[in-house]
């Protein structure tokens, strides 16, 4: 009866093609929007990841950058310094503002940086200086090769004009890119104040990270100190928080669309082979063989629409990057366990009329030509 | 395949009720024994596709009882009736009614693995029986390549895979032209005469009288008319006793399809007498 069933399914090669490509473009829905949103986790936490610090320290109850605000007494540098196992502070200074360059204006989190910063500064710099002097900036590459600008250009940073110092990359997501300029110009630019934003801090070898930010918040009041680890974990928790709505929201659509095309491919097709079901059920077949058949004909087709989905979806990650496009795709295993259930249950549900009219099939109408021949 | 007795006792089908009620066959009773081949014949309405339902277990009758080597159909569960159908009986549609995606091997094949088979079993068997019914270069083909004798015999082979006892045939001949038809209505006697199987067959075909023992009259619900056939010994054609031409020879009475034959019998009488019909 297996059999049956795939010779069914390939027999209306049409039928075929619009059942499971409706089921990958469904599936491709959800896997594209998990992936965008996994590759957004992974973008926004890239500048914290190669911050190059082991301990975050903030203020206290402040746990991410993204849509926050950190503010430190000057003092705090002193305190932390003097913590035992401390190996080196970075203090920044921190804000989510805009690049403009020309007409074009570019969501940026602009770090002000010290003279000879040991940590927090651009990871890889693929032009100009690593560090920026008052007057300059540097940015990410693919936001100065977008609006046309270069090393030596004009950018706008906090309401000023820096000159483009140094190019860098990967610290980009799909909204946001990440702008340096010195910690002089971004105190001018927020008039004078001598508070900074974080402090990011080395330990010395042998040191563990989770435990200097256990010292560092027992001994110094009034911060919040984590890991870099964990620093980067809450950072990803905000944008997951953000999106789980959305993308239950857009799962479901995925889902509904999916179910929608294969209940009714599934549907019209047993009720195409509505006669030969019925003669089959004369012949002596039972019922449970000809539900088997149904239900494995809509899973064969569920499972080549996962796989073409799949295919598709591994397809527009590796294209997405050479369009210049900010978007990083990330296919995860879990996001393929839970398209799978999804596909499993959409085989399950779509099979369910199908299966019930089958039982109500009458073998005698075989002879009564009553079988929709 | 073992031999088999149909009995139909007192049978009856009424559908609906009060005002609507229709009573589809009305007390029938029939036996067919082994390697007999029934024509059951009636105009349309007059309650042969429901009697023909009833004795392949697919219509249970509302009174009378139907057995077949004894076993009372009529009393068998409803889970039980699937696999009688598949082991007891082969069944021959008008449409073919081929799976249109499988291949001609596929067809007869799947039948035998419903039945238990092993797929390479199945399709051994399959195609031994295909081979015999002189399918065999016609194998993997599917149905819409085949003509509609080949599909039809397709369809015997169907029905034979199992080694059923009873054949129900429902209209064999009506969608095939005549040379077809006579070809489909010989391979049915062959069925019955060399392998011992029972045939009943519904159709308003009256060739088929050629092929079958007895013809039955089937009007309003019941059996009008009983004729009895027999062979001519000379053309071998099947003929109405009733109505036939005889001669006597020595003791026995033979039938005739024309003055021809019966004069060609007379000419020499013992060369056509053996093997004689009763």
């Amino acid at each position: 009866m297996l059999r049956l069933a795939i010779r069914n399914l390939f027999q209306s090669r049409a039928r075929l093609v619009i059942t499971a490509g409706g089921v990958a473009l469904s599936l491709l829905l959800i896997l594209t929007l998990d992936a965008i949103f996994q590759g957004v986790e992974r973008q926004v936490s890239a500048y914290i990841d190669q911050s190059g610090a082991d301990v975050f320290v903030a203020q206290q109850g402040v746990r991410n950058m993204h849509m926050a605000s950190s503010s430190l007494p000057a003092a705090a540098l002193g305190q932390v310094e003097a913590v035992p196992g401390v190996g080196s502070v970075t203090p920044i200074l921190y804000v989510t503002n805009v690049v403009s360059i020309g007409d074009s204006r570019n969501v940026a989190y602009v770090i002000g940086l010290p003279d000879g910063a040991q940590a927090g500064g651009p990871a890889r710099t693929v032009a100009g200086r690593g560090l920026p002097r008052p007057g300059e900036a540097i940015i990410d590459r693919s936001i100065a090769l977008k609006a046309g600008v270069g090393l030596g250009d004009e950018v706008k940073i906090l309401g000023r004009a820096f000159t483009v110092a140094g190019l860098t990359t990967g610290m980009v997501n799909l909204v946001s890119s990440v702008a340096f300029i010195s910690m002089e110009d971004f105190r001018q630019a927020r008039a004078g104040s001598d508070a900074v934003s974080f402090l990011l801090v080395r330990a010395r070898d042998g040191v563990p990270p989770a435990d200097l930010a256990a010292r560092i918040e027992d001994q110094v009041g009034g911060v919040t100190a984590q890991t870099t680890a964990e620093f980067a974990a809450g950072e990803r928790r905000v944008i997951r928080d953000m999106s789980t709505d959305l993308l239950a929201i857009m799962n479901l659509v995925g889902m509904l669309i999916g179910l929608a095309v294969m209940a009714l491919t599934t549907y019209t097709a047993s009720l195409g082979r509505r006669a030969e079901y019925g003669v089959l059920k004369a012949l002596g077949a039972r019922n449970a063989d000809l539900r088997l058949t149904v239900v494995f004909q809509a899973m064969l087709s569920v499972a080549l629409g996962f796989t073409a989905g799949l295919a598709l979806t591994f397809l527009l990650a590796a294209l997405v990057p050479l369009t210049g496009a900010n978007l990083l795709l990330l296919v995860k295993s879990d996001s393929l366990v839970k398209v799978g259930v999804i596909s499993l249950v959409i085989a399950g549900a779509s099979a369910v009329l199908p299966v019930v009219q089958i039982g109500r099939l009458d073998p005698a109408q075989v002879f009564r030509g009553g079988l929709g021949r | 395949m073992t031999t088999a007795t149909l009995d139909v006792q007192h049978v009856s089908k009424v559908y609906g009720d009060g005002e609507t009620q229709v009573r589809a066959v009305q007390d029938v009773s029939l036996t067919v024994g082994p390697g007999e081949i029934v024509l059951i014949m009636g105009p349309s309405g007059s309650g042969k596709t429901t009697l023909l339902s009833m004795l392949g277990a697919l219509l249970r009758p509302t009174e009378g009882r139907i057995s077949l080597n004894g076993e009372d159909l009529t009393a068998a569960g409803e889970g039980r009736l699937p696999g009688i159908r598949l082991r007891h009986f082969g069944f021959i549609f008008q449409d073919f009614n081929l799976l249109s995606a499988l291949s001609a091997l596929e067809n007869v094949a799947i039948v035998a693995q419903l039945a238990g088979l092993r797929n390479g079993a199945a399709r051994t068997k399959a195609a031994g029986v295909l081979e015999a019914l002189g399918l065999g270069k016609r194998l993997n083909f599917l149905p819409e390549k085949l003509s509609g004798g080949e599909k039809q015999r397709v369809a015997i082979a169907r029905a034979l895979v199992n080694d059923p006892a009873l054949i129900l045939a429902d209209e064999p001949t009506a969608n095939l032209d005549s040379k077809i038809g006579h070809e489909i209505m010989q391979v049915l006697r062959r069925i019955a005469k060399e392998q011992g199987r029972s045939v009943v067959i519904v159709s308003h075909d009256q060739r088929i009288k050629d092929i079958a023992d007895r013809v039955l009259w089937l009007e309003d619900g019941r059996f009008k008319e009983l004729v009895t056939m027999a062979e001519d010994p000379v053309c071998r054609m099947a003929v109405e006793r009733e109505n036939g031409i005889s001669a006597m020879w020595d003791g026995d009475t033979y039938y005739f399809c024309s003055r021809g034959c019966r004069a060609e019998f007379l000419e020499n009488p013992a060369e056509f007498a053996h093997p004689k019909r009763p």
